[in-house]
């Protein structure tokens, strides 16, 4: 039996949302909010941002090439809308929750949570995103991702602010595949918060010298981290074994992973290698014998 | 909101925080969608809005009033009889309380990819658990349901 109703309230456009948020909670694919709410946080108000939809193009390109993504339609309309574009992205999306959950949550909502473990986090901090929050005075204020996060649970949002739009310059764009993607390690494979998870971006010259690389960790550290040691190895390199195994070392500076109730920092840590490996084409791990 | 065709204005403004998933059972009296874990994990309330299969434990009615909404009451009456004629024909039902969301999240996906794979399948499938059968036939049930409305649809024509 779920609790007493919440109050909804379902401003027609953005203008209308201002002041509504000071008495209620922001809502709009609902998937982790309706969860919290369930499970006892309480909810006096909650302010459905679904219709505003309406107003904001699911993805729309800026004179200067920037794509523009929506932080209120579903993942699944985001992906369809990206084409080819923005690999990390999509292939975060790919692996997210579930078929059901993918048609209702938002990346809206994902940031707005604050969760280290959140999977569209990592590759939109390699992709260099941009929060577009709305302000009280019904201003814009855009905040770069790394600002953004500051803590588990904490994000720079105040209560009477949300979310519009996730603005990729046009720099991150057009590095393709094999120079993108993402991986995550969980319980398994639909419906898992991450133990851990790797995105990463690139550019390879003709000759395989790496550049613009970027590599971001989920769930080993109180927010989302990038992973400068690791880039910094990497950058104007090529890859070859001796520089994939420095590589997978160098994980281990980057990141500050702790014991809970999914995994333990000993594994987080093990698994952080693995992926950086996984990443660079090589296999995660070669099992010596006392392991086998 | 139109409901499985009905066209359903001036719901309570009292209702619109309520759960779609309790709209539908108490307030409509469709008691297919069934709750199992209330948190958009088992996919057992799984129905479809505007097309795309979801949890309605995880929407609000009031999120819903200008949407499109079927359940699985309204299955046949959408065309998709022959995927309920194939889940029987396949015995891929055991305890049932599944059911009624694994056939809306198959009913989504045959309406935007008429002829899925096992892969497609598997994704559209992979926020429904079922704990007493074989998914193999609810894969075996949908390429007879996509084979069945292909031939009828060949036989209009």
């Amino acid at each position: 039996m779920s609790a007493t109703p919440p109050t909804l309230l379902r401003p027609a456009s953005a203008t209308d949302v201002t002041g509504l948020l000071r008495d209620g909670r922001a809502i709009c694919g609902g998937t982790d909010l309706l969860v919290q709410w369930r499970a006892g946080a309480p909810v006096a108000a909650m302010i459905d941002l679904t219709a505003i939809r309406a107003s904001i193009p699911v993805l729309e390109e800026t004179a200067a090439g920037d794509l523009r993504i929506s932080a209120l339609h579903p993942l699944t309309e985001v992906t369809s809308a990206l084409g080819e574009e923005l690999v990390p992205l999509r292939e975060s999306v790919a692996v997210f929750a579930s078929t059901t959950i993918r048609n209702r949550a938002t990346l809206g909502g994902n940031l707005a949570n604050g969760s280290p473990a959140a999977d569209t986090v990592p590759p939109l901090l390699v992709l260099g995103a941009v929060i577009d929050v709305v302000t009280p005075d019904g201003g814009t204020r855009a905040v770069p991702l790394a600002d953004f996060l500051l803590g588990p649970g904490r994000v720079q949002l105040d209560e009477q602010e949300w979310i519009r739009t996730v603005t990729i310059p046009a720099s991150a764009r057009g590095c393709g595949r094999p120079g993108g993607g993402f991986r995550k390690i969980g319980g398994r494979a639909a419906q898992a918060i991450s133990f851990l998870s790797l995105a990463w971006q690139w550019r390879v010259a003709a000759d395989g010298t790496l550049t613009d690389v970027r590599l971001a960790m989920g769930a080993v550290a109180p927010t989302v981290v990038r992973l400068t040691a690791v880039e910094n190895l990497l950058e104007g390199s090529l890859p070859g074994p001796d520089l994939i195994d420095a590589a997978a070392a160098a994980v281990d500076e980057d990141i500050r992973p702790i014991d809970d109730l999914r995994a333990s920092a000993a594994y987080r840590r093990r698994c952080a290698a693995g992926l950086v490996r996984e990443a660079l084409g090589a296999p995660a791990h070669h099992a010596t014998r006392d392991e086998r | 909101m139109r409901l499985n065709g009905i066209e359903i204005d001036n719901v309570p403004a009292e209702l619109h925080g309520m759960r779609l998933l309790d709209y539908l059972r108490t307030e409509r009296g469709l008691t297919g969608a069934k709750e199992g874990c209330g948190m958009g994990e088992c996919g057992s309330c799984t129905v479809v809005i505007d097309g795309a299969a979801v949890t309605s434990c995880l929407v609000l009615v009031g999120q819903v009033l200008d949407a499109e909404i079927r359940t699985v009451e309204g299955l046949a009456d959408a065309g998709h009889g022959p995927l309920q004629r194939a889940f029987v024909a396949r015995q891929a039902v055991q305890c049932g309380y599944c059911i009624p969301g694994v056939l809306n999240s198959c009913a989504a996906l045959l309406d935007r990819v008429p002829d899925p794979d096992d892969e497609q399948i598997r994704t559209a499938l992979d926020g429904n658990l079922c704990r007493c059968t074989a998914y193999n036939r609810f894969y075996d049930a949908v390429h007879d349901a996509a084979c069945e409305r292909r031939t009828d649809q060949a036989g209009q024509a």
